[in-house]
């Protein structure tokens, strides 16, 4: 096997920026800012922001496509999709950076915001099992670390203690699966592994492989039944790294999970158009995916803090966002990607809503976001685009999202079996989710404030990333096809 | 049996030990123990499918081996520094005492 080190350097540019811009954001805290404490805040923002900038980049001008190093890395149209995806997903959770007084060390939370980046971009382009799980345990370590941050509040280190046990189980699932598909195949690297694959057939031993690497991706995308650890670390975690865990390491998990099943299990994919059910991996994700549509959607129901409604509506959104892996084989990734990312940019919205007003005083409660019209009529307009691209409303980009993933679910094998069964139970429970997501806008555009309750001030940083995120919701929900046209 | 499915049937077993460490333990360090010896047994099936498997001469399975084992201490790492932070809070690692985030 030759390799060519150079090419794997120029495909790990956007990577080499980011651990870069960490160790740079550490070092200039330590020998510049600390004795500067006005400015150290301001200044671990701008330099987090110059190298997702730079890495941004970098990831979408890759210069070169195809398999590098051995097929260990995969350039195309998904990675830079993704990388440039993630990257904005992650700028805009870190311009929701909670102020100097509630955040004491803004460059630690910065920089490892960004190593959990770099686990993201690295997700994208992973092409073989060790860089999976290399670079789903970086991301995964970094968002423990982010989840317990608050060192001053209780509920955030038990949040992180829930998150790291699930995820900590979950990464020796994934390790114990990619183990025995190791056994089996002899084989790391996706293409090998599908063509031995291929070639054997379905054994006992690679169902159990597929069941654990399966339970795996089940926790990491927080769908039921392994959706325990999500509502509470929503609940706990600081708002910037919930938003980070909502969006960014759910858009690459998904991505990468697509990769692995498609490129290299899809041997094994089993058939779930018609009746009858042939053995694979897709009737176990088609029952993840209703389980997570019903759980998601009737958990949320009872919810009356903010936060696990949030929770609970991305465990809904996480089965819709399996059917469409479930799709992605016959209509390519191109809807799957563009309910994942419109989704995180408005859970990055909704988070970002909710860390502005934690500056103020309590955000956990439905009644916390009484009277927001009255109090900022900025975050009350920009927390409907969220909540309503959330619920499907069209021309929103949610609406869209939806639109795209069902119409290409139902192209599998229209109603004639379970899959388009369970696309006509996910567009049920899309009505469902409506009376939930309105609950939210009531308290926040109908009802009246406390008497206590003050004007808030956005801080020029979370009002630009709320923006940014409310056009582009509106703007890509007008022109999907800027995203579903570049596949 | 051959040495291969000797070693397949230990790991095996010592992943079930520690799945059932892991969820049955109250105390929040053995939980931890728990998940190290899943991670291990993992290990152990990469070693014998490189020693035993069809084409050992790539050194595939020992390199994830020192990659894994690398991660492990990592995740140990930051596992015990949330049980440190949990500490400071409560005064207690058992994890039923865990109870503020629910509904």
């Amino acid at each position: 096997m030759k390799l060519d080190y150079a090419a794997l350097f120029n495909a790990l540019r956007p990577e080499a920026h980011l651990a870069l811009g960490a160790l740079l954001v550490l070092g200039f805290d330590i020998f510049w800012a600390r004795h500067r404490p006005a400015n150290r805040h301001h200044v671990a923002l701008a330099l987090g922001l110059l190298a997702l900038g730079l890495a941004a980049w970098k990831a979408v001008t890759p210069g070169g496509a195809g398999p590098v190093h051995g097929g260990m890395l995969m350039i195309d149209t998904l990675t830079v999709a993704t990388r440039a995806g993630v990257i904005g997903l992650a700028a805009l959770a870190l311009c929701l950076l909670p102020s100097p007084s509630r955040l004491r060390h803004p460059a630690e939370f910065v920089a490892i915001l960004l190593f959990a980046t770099t686990g993201f971009t690295l997700m994208a382009a992973a092409n073989q099992l060790l860089i999976v799980f290399l670079a789903v345990e970086l991301a995964s370590l970094s968002l423990y670390v982010l989840a317990g941050f608050d060192k001053t509040c209780p509920e955030s280190a038990e949040a992180a203690l829930k998150y790291f046990l699930f995820g900590g189980m979950s990464a020796a699932f994934l390790l114990f699966g990619f183990s025995l598909l190791y056994g089996l195949t002899g084989s790391l690297d996706l293409g090998g592994i599908a063509t031995q694959l291929a070639a054997q057939g379905p054994s006992p031993l690679l169902l159990v492989a597929l069941g654990m690497v399966l339970v795996a991706f089940g926790f990491k995308a927080a769908a039921a039944p392994f959706h325990l650890w999500a509502p509470d670390v929503y609940q706990g975690a600081p708002s910037p790294a919930a938003a980070l865990i909502a969006s960014a390491s759910k858009l690459a998990g998904l991505v990468v999970f697509t990769r692995l099943l498609w490129p290299g299990l899809g041997s094994t994919v089993g058939a779930i158009a018609h009746l009858p059910i042939t053995v694979g991996w897709a009737p176990v994700v088609a029952l993840v995916a209703g389980a997570s549509l019903l759980v998601g959607n009737i958990g949320a129901l009872a919810q009356s803090n903010v936060r696990r409604l949030l929770a609970y509506s991305a465990i809904a959104h996480a089965g819709a966002l399996l059917l469409g892996v479930i799709a992605a084989g016959r209509v390519g990734p191109a809807p799957l990607f563009y309910y994942a990312s419109t989704y995180g940019l408005a859970t990055v919205g909704a988070f970002g809503v909710l860390s502005v007003l934690e500056a103020t005083g309590p955000a956990q409660k439905l009644i916390d976001v009484a009277g927001l019209h009255q109090r900022s009529p900025l975050l009350a307009g920009c927390l409907a685009i969220f909540v309503l691209s959330l619920a499907g409303i069209p021309p929103l980009a949610g609406f869209f999202g939806k639109f795209a993933v069902f119409a290409a679910v139902l192209r599998l094998g229209g109603l004639a079996g379970p899959v388009g069964w369970l696309a006509i139970l996910a567009i049920a429970l899309s009505a469902v989710a409506l009376y939930y997501y309105l609950l939210i806008l009531k308290q926040a555009l109908v009802a009246r404030p406390a008497a206590e309750a003050a004007p808030v001030r956005v801080p020029l940083p979370a009002a630009l990333a709320l923006l940014i995120s409310a056009a582009l919701l509106v703007l890509l929900g007008v022109f999907p096809s800027w995203i579903l046209g570049l596949f | 049996m051959s040495p291969l499915q000797l070693c397949l049937v230990l790991s095996s077993l010592l992943f079930c030990v520690g799945l059932a460490g892991a969820l049955a333990r109250s105390n929040t360090i053995l939980v931890l123990l728990g998940i190290e010896l899943m991670l291990n047994a993992a290990n152990l099936n990469f070693i014998a499918f490189w020693r035993y498997g069809p084409q050992p001469a790539a050194g595939l399975g020992v390199i994830f081996v020192l990659f894994a084992i690398a991660v492990a201490a990592a995740e140990a790492a930051v596992g015990l520094a949330l049980v440190i932070a949990i500490h400071r809070h409560r005064k207690t690692v058992r994890l039923q005492d865990s109870t503020a985030l629910k509904g």
